[in-house]
């Protein structure tokens, strides 16, 4: 079920239309470590930075910016990155009531891992897991590593509408839809909290670098724990 | 000072032309205007900055009453649209009195442009622009209602008009996107396509030849640009729009040029089109030129023949 690395290989620049490319690299801290350096660096040519599991897209403008001279200068960040692993985010805790309406595919799991329900919510929550990247939609952390026994297939027809705060799983990866989008993963419960704030800076509560676990949740205590997290 | 909305149309929402970029790492689309071109030139027919907020129109226009005087410009598709009652041109810069309505209608093309001269709408991460998926920027983060109000900042102007020419007509140009040696070199071009019914802001389905890539058919989610053309496992490519996810997991075999993106944004469902490949170097060059185009615009009196002869004809 994990998705395939990038042709031909990493660190090699792929073009992607004529104001972007797109950098194969190692992993999701790659990603980020360089996209850091580019904004923090301001670099000249820079029109946007998006991080994902294994590359980095790069936007740049065309009739100004030569992409021989973007390929140089992200080769070169490349080699300067420090060598060692990022420091730790902060360590976040999401209530989720699992299963029920909240988690309409938690049997379907069940089933396709051969496991009790109860198993897979402990599975769930048992370990620790790592935001990998924001992506897809406003908010949208993709968690990783998943044990396993979890590991399952993205739904064969994804929904139209996903609810807002649902926790779904697909492969390797979790992830919370902060809003009510469409959506192709398993969704085995669901959380009250709010994870975007565009009002915030950042505007997404769980970002690259943060580590979090699950806490299962009865339904009925769900309002308790409704709103944006205290410790944003 | 303000306009109030009288009637919405079908979905009219608050864009800047260049989005909010620079919080895609956070998972916040770009977004803005669906055909940022068109965009840009309605606010320069107002003496707006090219980025300043403006309506975006789909499928048929809003119907706009003014409080004060300004200029107002419309842009994009070339829809009927009448000011108090006169045939209002596209392209064209023109003044409203206090108490003036604007009557955008329809025709073909999908999305037009009213741009206002000095509208003022608050911005949100750093961007007027609507998300509507989310809810948040523009008009409290929806499409525009009856009964909305939005304010204009008074802004001595100038009318300006466009010399240029429509939109190039024929296919729709691309160029290799990073999973290109995946697909069959003609697997987008050698065919006809329609725009299915899944077309919206954040991309437009084709509808055609099933594409199906060499390879895997889910890749490691990464970053996409405006104009990717993704291909999901049901074969149906899908052309990522303003408001696409900033990630995707489907590979994508090409990308269509900057200077068509906005071409895609004004097809309708059921609209055919065929698609071409081109260099990279054709590609820069017909940026450049749509540049250049936006630049074709010239200052016109209210007491020029144009204006009299319009005046003529209708009044």
């Amino acid at each position: 079920m994990l998705a395939s690395r990038l042709p031909p290989h990493s660190r090699a620049l792929h073009p992607f239309g004529e104001a972007a490319a797109l950098l194969g690299l190692a992993g999701p801290e790659e990603a980020q470590a360089l996209a850091a350096s580019l904004v923090a660096d301001q670099a000249p040519w820079l029109l946007g930075a998006v991080p994902g599991l294994q590359s980095l897209l790069v936007e740049f403008a065309p009739l100004r910016t030569d992409a021989a001279g973007v390929e140089s200068d992200l080769l070169a960040r490349l080699a300067s990155l420090p060598a060692e692993t990022p420091a730790r985010g902060r360590q976040r805790t999401i209530p989720v009531a699992y299963g029920g309406d909240f988690g309409p595919d938690l049997e379907e799991v069940a089933r396709l891992t051969g496991r009790s329900t109860d198993d897979v919510v402990r599975l769930h929550a048992a370990g620790e897991l790592r935001v990998l990247f924001d992506g897809f939609a406003p908010g949208f952390a993709y968690l990783g590593d998943l044990p396993k026994q979890l590991r399952v297939p993205r739904l064969a027809t994804p929904r139209t509408r996903t609810p807002r705060g649902s926790v779904a799983i697909a492969g390797a990866m979790s992830g919370i839809y902060p809003a009510d989008l469409p959506g192709g993963w398993r969704v085995i419960g669901r959380t009250p909290i709010e994870l975007f704030d565009p009002l915030r800076d950042p505007p997404a509560y769980l970002v690259p670098g943060d580590t979090l676990r699950f806490e299962p949740i009865a339904a009925a205590d769900w309002d308790r724990y409704m709103g944006e997290p205290a410790d944003w | 000072m303000t306009l109030e909305v009288v009637e919405p149309g079908p979905l009219t929402t608050v864009q800047a032309p260049g989005g909010r970029p620079g919080w895609q790492r956070f998972g916040v689309p770009v977004g803005g205007a669906a055909d940022p071109w068109s965009a840009r030139l309605a606010n320069r027919l107002v003496g707006n900055a090219d980025d300043a907020p403006l309506l975006e129109a789909t499928l048929a226009g809003p119907t706009l009453r003014f409080d004060s005087a300004t200029l107002v410009a419309i842009a994009g598709a070339a829809w009927r649209a009448t000011l108090d009652g006169l045939p209002f041109p596209a392209n064209h810069a023109r003044p409203v009195r206090a108490g003036a309505t604007l009557r955008v209608g329809t025709g073909a093309g999908a999305r037009a442009y009213v741009a206002v001269a000095g509208l003022v709408v608050q911005s949100v991460l750093g961007s007027p622009s609507t998300d509507l998926r989310t809810g948040f920027g523009g008009q409290d983060g929806r499409a525009l209602r009856a009964g909305d109000r939005l304010q204009i900042a008074a802004q001595p102007g100038h009318p300006m008009r466009w010399l240029g020419r429509p939109a190039a007509s024929g296919p729709i140009r691309i160029v290799p996107g990073p999973h290109a040696s995946w697909f069959a070199p003609d697997a987008l071009t050698g065919t006809a396509w329609r725009v299915g019914e899944a077309a919206d802001r954040a991309g437009v389905r084709l509808e055609g030849e099933h594409v199906r890539p060499g390879r895997d058919t889910e890749i490691a989610s990464i970053g996409l640009p405006l104009g990717a053309i993704q291909v999901p496992p049901d074969g149906r490519p899908i052309v990522m729009l303003a408001d696409r996810p900033v990630t995707g997991g489907y590979p994508v075999p090409a990308c269509v040029i900057r200077a068509d993106a906005g071409r895609v944004a004004q097809l309708r469902s059921g609209d055919e089109l065929r698609l071409a490949s081109v260099s990279m170097e054709e590609a820069i060059e017909a940026l450049r030129q749509a540049e250049a185009d936006l630049e074709d615009l010239e200052p016109f009196s209210l007491t020029s023949d144009d204006e009299l002869g319009w005046i003529g004809s209708h009044g």
